[in-house]
This record gives structure tokens, C-alpha cells and sequence, in this order.
């Protein structure tokens, strides 16, 4: 006992490593380079924390990535000055002034790396149950049991969900709400009403400015005045009719007597509103909200409504970083030239058919998987995602034969039959399609290694299709 | 039956000395002013409508040539269930180059949801409203200070109007450069209300379309109704628009008269207009024009009978007119202190005998000038058998209640405390005698 007290007690800081005890933590200076390939021998991370900027952008790299080997790994900050980014604030598992303070986070690795080990890493078939899977995964190992709104102005609709929000571009704030609705409709999270906001229309931005502005030019350059009435002889008029330029005072222009006791003699009704740009007097102004983003100026009754929740896991949330996330819906809809899974089991039922009745017939069904694919989906938004789903679809279609098809199962995984054919010739019909992706998405995101699996059974007479795709999926991921 | 018998030797028995002497005040004050006169007015104005065909012809191709801009101003408080049905027919209108302005005086009521609404629809141009109440001649005043059209129309909310009405009524004003105000046509729409709406609207056919026929052909018309009223923006703005109510339609029109601008009425501008459906809602009415009658003509307007230098003939005549109605009313009380004393025990056959003679001069009046109508869209025989019952209308009915109304301002000032106006100007139109 006495050994290991001292060891643990001895802090070694030597080229960006600092050793305590059996923990090895990793230390980044500001500013300087890192690679985050780099952690991967540490069990966690010192980050000094002086330039706000540098310690988001290594916060978020960290957070984002897709191996929970990493997005899992303690983070402290060294040095950290007060700031109101909640990425920072809310991603990180301690601060610390000091390298003397190591021994403090000891515990808070360990404890990480306990709950690290209860964590269930299948991989769920759908875009948002993975990237919720990650939060759950996140949330189980820090303790954390909500998923709590934090206002944000990096966030474009001004809000933003640490934990989740992290996995996308500022700009893409808004999937986050989608996919917090997601995961509320499937039961993962309960809804607790926290702020109601209003999106841009065009491009969901929060930041807008309300203005006041002429029913009839839009413009917002208007005057506003009070309307006096005096009473000794009917008159009504903005104030400006009645204001003498000399002296100041009021005097009515009709009976050019002096206004004196407001109640009395005159009062004043109501106020009008005059617009420099187009002449056009009024007593409403219209409100609109210019997108501080977009520049698009909306009447306020298309705003889209929005409402932040704090959000609670459920029992179902709160076991799925354990037991893992199964969820029954598509996030893929019909894309032109696949067919969904339950469809293509239908047809490669009649294909085992077709195969009893003529023995010579030998068929085979491919699975292929995208495994860091959500990295850059994540990356590029969701219309982009479909687009290049499409364009991958497309690819596909053009290394089979017309005869055969594609059933998508997710965004990252699908199955092509390839009818009469080998398992040999179906593994190099497969090789070319896994080239020719992989190509494109480098052509295309040059920064992006698209990492391709896929594995080929031959169909089988007397084994059910259900099991045959399952035992194909099986062997693919193992 | 005895009674009948009595009667008829008593009508048998007068001679026209006696006719004279013992009916005096349906000869001379009634049957020559408002049956001769108008009689031969109307029919003169009957008779030269070929020759004013003409001028209306170039008056209306002027009119559509020049297109100017007419400002519709609807003054008013709680008004918003009859805004929509206003808009409407104005929409309907073969002039279309107006702007529509309401003036909210103060509406606690749906107004200002129900204007809104139909200012997003395009139905409005304008509506302004006054969060506090400062009565119908400051709203008006409102109206006007932001109207921008070369004429000027007034309306009330719950009137409607013909299709060619808007056209009609501006159409004067291209007569002569001197027309400074045109008063519409009002008649009754729910004329089968009640007994009451149906006599009034007689009446109405009556002082209203005819007689301003006549008072206008004599150059003496003075008073454009609040329910229709057009009038040369320039004239309104020189007067200074309208004064504290009530009775400020007619005030407005004696302001203009007093400029020197001509007042015509337009009988084919014809407003269709909701009158008091109960006797007890017509006297409060009532008391409020009568009331305004004195306060204006005998305390506001006496100068017009002065010498001075805006003395003119016709303001002068216009109002020995209106006058006129209060010597007359006077006169009947005379009257009726004549026959208690000279002719106690005929007063039975006396009442009898003036119901004749006024029905008969009635339907005589009604059925001639009835030919005179330029629209007939209103059944003339609906109306014939109420004749008789317009005598105790005319005779008794109004005539108390003008009584009444004139007591009450010439001893205590009451229009002042009408409740039509807030109370805030009224003290202060008071204390400044006007």
C-alpha cells in the first residue's frame, strides 16, 4: 500500500506527457499542434486553456469524433479563463490551476473509465439513434441524467444542447432539435418546457431582429408622434401641428389658442406614425423580423415556433449507453433506385424459390457498411446527407446488373443481391463497388477517409432469408 | 252618427271668410310655405331637367377625365359591426379613386379587431384610432387632417349606398367652382321596422328629398347631412373642419355657406340610412337636432342676420327659414290659445276638420311629388295609408318634442349636456358660447 501511495504521488511532466501513478495524461500547450490519433495511448487530457478559441476547436475534435475511444476521453483545462461557451463549460471533466492538482482528477479518470466499460458499442441503424447513442454513452459516463439548454450565440438558433449539439456545425443547430424530437417520439427523453423561441424560415436562425415597420413600404424609417386633441374647438392633429418653432410652446393651430393643462383644455388620444420613405401615415406598426443570418425579412407569423425543453432520460434513455439503442424507424426515406429491407427479403424469399426449383442456380447477397460515414454526414448537414447518399446509390446501381437490387437498411448500411452469380464474381462486383465509393467520397471531401466493409454469402436454400441477412450482418461486424 | 251629421253641417256652414279666420295657421303658415312653395320649386326643378341633363353629362365626363381623389371619412364609436357592410358597398361603387378612412373615437367594443382586419384585407386605407373619446367633430377633424383628396365625403357607418352614389354626389362640384358642399339624399332602409321607421320614413321623403329639392333650387339649403355630405377639401380646411356636436352637420354647412360657397343637394346620391325603430329613441333624437337648431342658428350663427360684411342674401333667407320653423311652432301654440278662446265649443269639428285638410294635402303632396322621383325603387303605395296617422305625427308628435327641445335650450343651454358629446369639450363650447 505504502508503494503504491508513493508512487501515485509522484507527477512526471516530460515532452506532453505527465504521469501519475499508472494514469498517463496528455498535456496540449496553446496553440500548439495535435493530432488527435495522438490520445490514443493516454487516458486523458490536460488542455491549457488560455485561448478560448484553441480550446473549443480541441474540445469539439475531441467530442465529435466518432470512436468513443475518443469522445469518451477525460478532458480537463488548465489555466481556463471564465467564458460563457457552454461547449467548453459543459464538455470538459474538470479544471485545475496547476499540475499539482493531478492527483485530484485520479478519481474522476477512474471513475470515467469504470462506467466506460459498462458501455454497450453496437451500433444502432439509424443517423439520429447513433448520434443519440453518443450522448447517452457521453451522459453515462459523466453521471449526468439531462440534457439541459444552455444559451449560446455560436448556436445559430441561439440554444444549444452541449452533449448533442457538439456533433454538428453551429450552423446546424437545428438538427439537433429534430433529432431531441427523435429521440422524445421513441421514448429516450422526457420533455421539460424550458424557453419557446422562433426560427428563420429559410435558414431556422434564432437571431433575428424585430422591427417595427410601415404596413405599407416595409420600411422601418418612421416617425412617431402623439395626437392632440383640443378641446375648445374640435381640432386633432399630431403634435407638430401644434408646436410653435419660436418659442416651443403649443398653440392650436386651428383657434390659435395656447394649449395649457393637458385634461383640461387638450389631451392626447392616441399616437401617429408617419413613414420617411413612403409618406404613409399609420397608427400600427407592422413587426417583422429581419434573419441576422439570412438577411430575409419575415412577418412574424412565419417564424417557425420552436420549443427549447430541458430534457430528462427516461428508463429506456438512461439503459440504452448499457443495453444498447434499438429503435424501429427509418431515417431514410425512399431514395430513388433502392428498396426498403422487408421489401428485398420478399423478393430474395422468391429468389430461394426459384433457386429450389433449379438446383444449378447459385445467387448471392452482399452487406456493405460506411463506418465513419456519420463523421462527415455530421459534417456536411442533412440535405447534403441525402444528396450523397444518392450519388453513392447511384454508384452502386452502376456495378450491378439491371436484375438486381438494393435494399437500404441505414444511411451507413445496405444489401445488394446479386442474382445469379458466384460468391467469387459477387466479391469482385463487390470490391469494385467499395472502390468506386470510396473513390468518390475522396474526390468529393478530400479531408475524408471513407472507411468500407462489406461481406458476401452465397444464398442458401434451406436457411430462411431473415437468418441468411442476419448471419451476413453478424459477420460483417465482427 | 249624430256626430257626423253635426260635423258635416259645421264644414257646410263655413264660408271661406270663416275658413280663413278659424284655419289661419294651416293657410298662411303650412299650406303656402311647405305645399305652394315647394310645389312650385320642385315643379320648376321638374320641368328644367332636360336643360341640366347637359351639364350633368359634361359634369360627369369631367369627372371621370380628372379622376381626383375622393376622401370617404367615417367618424364614429362602436361602429365596427357595420364597417364591413359599408366597405362592401363602397367597393361596389362606379367611382373607385377614393380612400376609405375610419376614425375610431374611443370603441370599446370588437371596432378595432373587425378595422384592422379589414385594413389588411384592403378594404381600408386608413384607420386611425383615439384611444379616449373626444367626440364625432374631433374624429371627423382627425379623419380630415390626414384625408388627401380634393373633396371630401362623410358618412356614417351604418348607412349604405347606391352603386352610383359616390359618383353622383361629386358630380355638383363640376357644376360650378363655387359648389363648396353637396349633401346626399338620405332615405330609410328599414322603413318596415315599425310604425315609427314607416313615418319617418314619409318624412323624410317629405323634408328630406323634397324638401331639399326646393331649399336647394332656392339657394337656401342648410343643413348636409352627417349620413352623406361631400364637400371641397379646401372649403373644410378653411373652416377649420367640424366644431363640437351635437347639430354639427348643419353647423359645418352654414361655415361653408358663410365663405361664400354655394350648397347644393344631389338627389340621385342616395343613401339608404337606419332610423330609430321605438317613438321613446326618436324623441331622444330629436331633442338633440332641435336643441342644436337653436344653439346654432340663434346663438352660434346670429351674425348672419348682422349687416356686416360677410352678409349675404341667402345665409340670411336660410336662416329666416330655419327661423321660420321656431316662429312656427310658436304660432301653433297661438293657435291653439285662438280656437280654446274663440271657438271653444267647435273644437271638436275644428280638430277634425284640420286632419282632413292636412291628409288631404298630404296625399295630394305625397302622390305629385312622388312623379318628381328619380328613383323609384321604393313602393309609393306602401306608404298611403300612414297619410292620415302623419298628421298626428307632424302635427303633434314632432311638434311637442320640438317644443320641448327649444325650452330646454333657450332657458337651461341643454344641448351642452348631451351625452352624444363628451362632457371634456362640451364645457368648453359652452364657456366659449359656441
Amino acid at each position: 500500500m505504502d508503494t503504491k501511495k508513493e508512487n501515485e504521488s509522484k507527477i512526471e511532466a516530460k515532452d506532453g506527457r505527465i504521469s501519475y501513478g499508472n494514469l498517463l495524461f496528455y498535456y496540449i500547450e496553446n496553440n500548439s499542434s495535435f493530432r488527435i490519433e495522438e490520445l490514443m495511448g493516454y487516458d486523458a487530457l490536460i488542455l491549457d486553456a488560455r485561448d478560448h478559441d484553441f480550446t473549443r476547436l480541441i474540445i469539439k475534435r475531441i467530442r465529435t469524433h466518432y470512436n468513443p475511444e475518443f469522445y469518451l476521453k477525460p478532458v480537463f483545462l488548465l489555466n481556463v479563463k471564465p467564458t460563457k461557451d457552454p461547449l467548453i463549460n459543459h464538455l470538459h471533466d474538470g479544471i485545475i490551476y496547476s499540475f499539482d492538482q493531478v492527483p485530484e482528477l485520479a478519481n474522476i479518470v477512474r471513475q470515467i473509465f469504470l462506467l466506460t466499460t459498462q458501455l454497450d458499442y453496437n451500433l444502432p441503424n439509424s443517423f439520429q439513434a447513433q448520434t443519440m447513442k453518443k450522448v447517452f454513452n457521453f451522459m453515462h459516463t459523466r453521471e449526468t441524467k439531462t440534457l439541459r439548454p444552455h444559451i449560446d450565440v455560436n448556436s445559430i438558433v441561439g440554444y444549444t444542447y452541449p452533449e448533442l449539439s457538439v456533433s454538428f456545425d453551429d450552423r446546424e443547430e437545428a438538427q439537433t432539435l429534430d433529432i431531441l424530437e427523435w429521440a422524445e417520439k421513441e421514448g429516450l427523453i422526457w420533455p421539460d418546457f424550458h424557453e419557446r423561441i422562433y426560427l428563420c424560415n429559410n435558414c431556422s436562425s434564432g437571431f433575428l431582429s424585430y422591427r417595427e415597420v410601415c404596413p405599407h413600404c416595409q420600411s422601418s424609417n418612421a416617425k412617431s408622434e402623439d395626437l392632440v386633441h383640443h378641446f375648445p374647438c374640435a381640432y386633432i392633429g399630431p403634435i407638430s401641428d401644434f408646436r410653435n418653432p419660436v418659442d416651443n410652446t403649443l398653440s392650436c393651430p386651428k383657434c390659435s389658442k395656447t394649449l395649457r393643462h393637458i385634461g383640461v383644455d387638450y389631451d392626447k388620444p392616441s399616437v401617429i406614425n408617419h413613414c420617411n420613405n413612403c409618406d404613409n401615415n399609420f397608427q400600427d406598426f407592422y413587426v417583422k423580423a429581419k434573419c441576422l443570418s439570412c438577411e430575409q425579412d419575415i412577418e412574424v407569423q412565419y417564424l417557425i415556433p420552436k420549443t427549447i425543453y430541458l430534457f430528462k432520460l427516461t428508463k429506456k434513455g438512461r439503459s440504452a449507453a448499457v443495453n444498447g439503442l434499438f429503435t424501429a424507424s427509418q431515417e431514410v426515406e425512399d431514395i430513388f433506385g433502392t428498396i426498403r429491407p422487408e421489401v428485398m427479403k420478399v423478393m430474395l424469399h422468391y429468389e430461394v424459390e426459384r433457386m429450389r426449383k433449379n438446383s444449378a442456380l447459385k445467387s448471392s447477397v452482399a452487406v456493405f457498411h460506411l463506418e465513419n460515414i456519420y463523421e462527415l454526414y455530421n459534417r456536411i448537414g442533412a440535405k447534403s446527407r441525402k444528396n450523397l447518399i444518392i450519388e453513392l446509390m447511384n454508384l452502386v446501381r452502376e456495378n450491378i446488373r439491371p436484375s438486381d437490387y438494393i435494399g437500404l437498411e441505414s444511411a451507413a448500411t445496405f444489401y445488394v443481391s446479386m442474382i445469379d452469380t458466384d460468391p467469387a464474381a459477387a466479391a469482385a462486383t463487390a470490391n469494385n463497388i467499395e472502390r468506386s465509393m470510396q473513390t468518390a467520397i475522396h474526390k468529393n471531401f478530400s479531408a475524408f477517409e471513407a472507411s468500407i466493409r462489406h461481406h458476401i454469402e452465397p444464398l442458401q436454400i434451406g436457411t430462411p432469408v431473415d437468418a441468411q441477412l442476419q448471419l451476413l450482418a453478424k459477420e460483417l461486424f465482427n | 252618427m249624430h256626430f257626423l251629421d253635426d260635423f258635416y253641417a259645421y264644414v257646410t256652414s263655413i264660408d271661406l271668410w270663416k275658413f280663413v279666420r278659424i284655419f289661419w295657421f294651416f293657410v298662411f303658415f303650412e299650406f303656402l310655405r311647405f305645399f305652394v312653395l315647394d310645389f312650385l320649386t320642385v315643379s320648376l326643378w321638374w320641368l328644367t331637367r332636360r336643360f341640366r341633363k347637359d351639364r350633368t353629362r359634361r359634369a360627369r365626363q369631367e369627372l371621370f377625365e380628372q379622376q381626383p381623389l375622393i376622401s370617404i371619412i367615417v367618424p364614429g364609436k362602436n361602429e365596427g359591426q357595420h364597417i364591413f357592410r359599408l366597405a362592401l358597398s363602397l367597393k361596389e361603387q362606379t367611382y373607385t379613386n377614393y380612400e376609405l378612412i375610419i376614425i375610431d373615437d374611443g370603441s370599446d367594443d370588437q371596432t378595432p379587431a373587425i378595422c384592422a382586419s379589414l385594413k389588411r384585407n384592403g378594404f381600408i386605407n386608413l384607420y386611425l384610432r383615439n384611444d379616449v373619446r373626444g367626440g364625432k367633430a374631433s374624429a371627423a377633424n382627425l379623419g380630415l387632417r390626414y384625408a388627401r383628396g380634393k373633396f371630401v365625403v362623410h358618412l356614417d357607418a351604418d348607412c349604405s349606398y347606391d352603386r352610383d352614389a359616390l359618383e353622383n354626389i361629386i358630380i355638383p362640384f363640376f357644376y360650378d367652382i363655387r359648389v363648396g358642399a353637396v349633401g346626399g339624399n338620405v332615405t330609410v332602409r328599414n322603413y318596415k321596422h315599425s310604425l315609427c321607421a314607416t313615418l319617418q320614413a314619409v318624412e323624410y321623403f317629405d323634408t328630406i328629398s323634397v324638401g331639399r329639392i326646393a331649399t336647394s333650387e332656392l339657394g337656401i339649403y342648410r343643413v348636409i347631412s352627417g349620413a352623406f355630405g361631400a364637400f371641397r377639401r379646401e372649403a373644410l380646411t378653411r373652416v377649420g373642419g367640424w366644431d363640437i356636436g351635437p347639430g354639427l352637420d348643419g353647423d359645418i354647412t352654414v361655415k361653408v355657406r358663410k365663405l361664400g360657397y354655394k350648397i347644393r343637394f344631389e338627389p340621385n346620391a342616395i343613401c339608404k340610412t337606419s332610423v330609430p325603430v321605438t317613438f321613446r329613441k326618436l324623441i331622444r333624437q330629436r331633442l338633440r337636432w332641435d336643441k342644436s337648431l337653436i344653439r346654432f342658428r340663434l346663438r352660434k350663427h346670429r351674425d348672419v342676420f348682422y349687416p356686416n360684411e360677410t352678409f349675404r342674401w341667402s345665409n340670411f333667407i336660410s336662416f329666416v327659414e330655419i327661423t321660420y320653423n321656431l316662429v312656427l311652432n310658436i304660432k301653433w301654440y297661438v293657435y291653439i290659445a285662438d280656437m280654446v278662446v274663440n271657438f271653444a265649443s267647435y273644437i271638436p269639428f275644428i280638430l277634425m276638420t284640420n286632419i282632413l285638410l292636412y291628409t288631404c294635402s298630404n296625399v295630394v303632396k305625397y302622390l305629385m311629388f312622388s312623379l318628381f322621383r328619380t328613383k323609384r325603387n321604393e313602393p309609393i303605395g306602401y306608404f298611403l295609408p300612414y297619410l292620415p296617422v302623419m298628421v298626428i305625427y307632424f302635427g303633434y308628435y314632432l311638434r311637442i318634442i320640438r317644443s320641448v327641445a327649444y325650452i330646454q335650450e333657450l332657458l337651461f343651454k341643454a344641448s351642452y349636456k348631451d351625452p352624444w358629446n363628451p362632457q371634456k369639450t362640451s364645457r368648453h363650447a359652452k364657456a366659449l358660447k359656441i
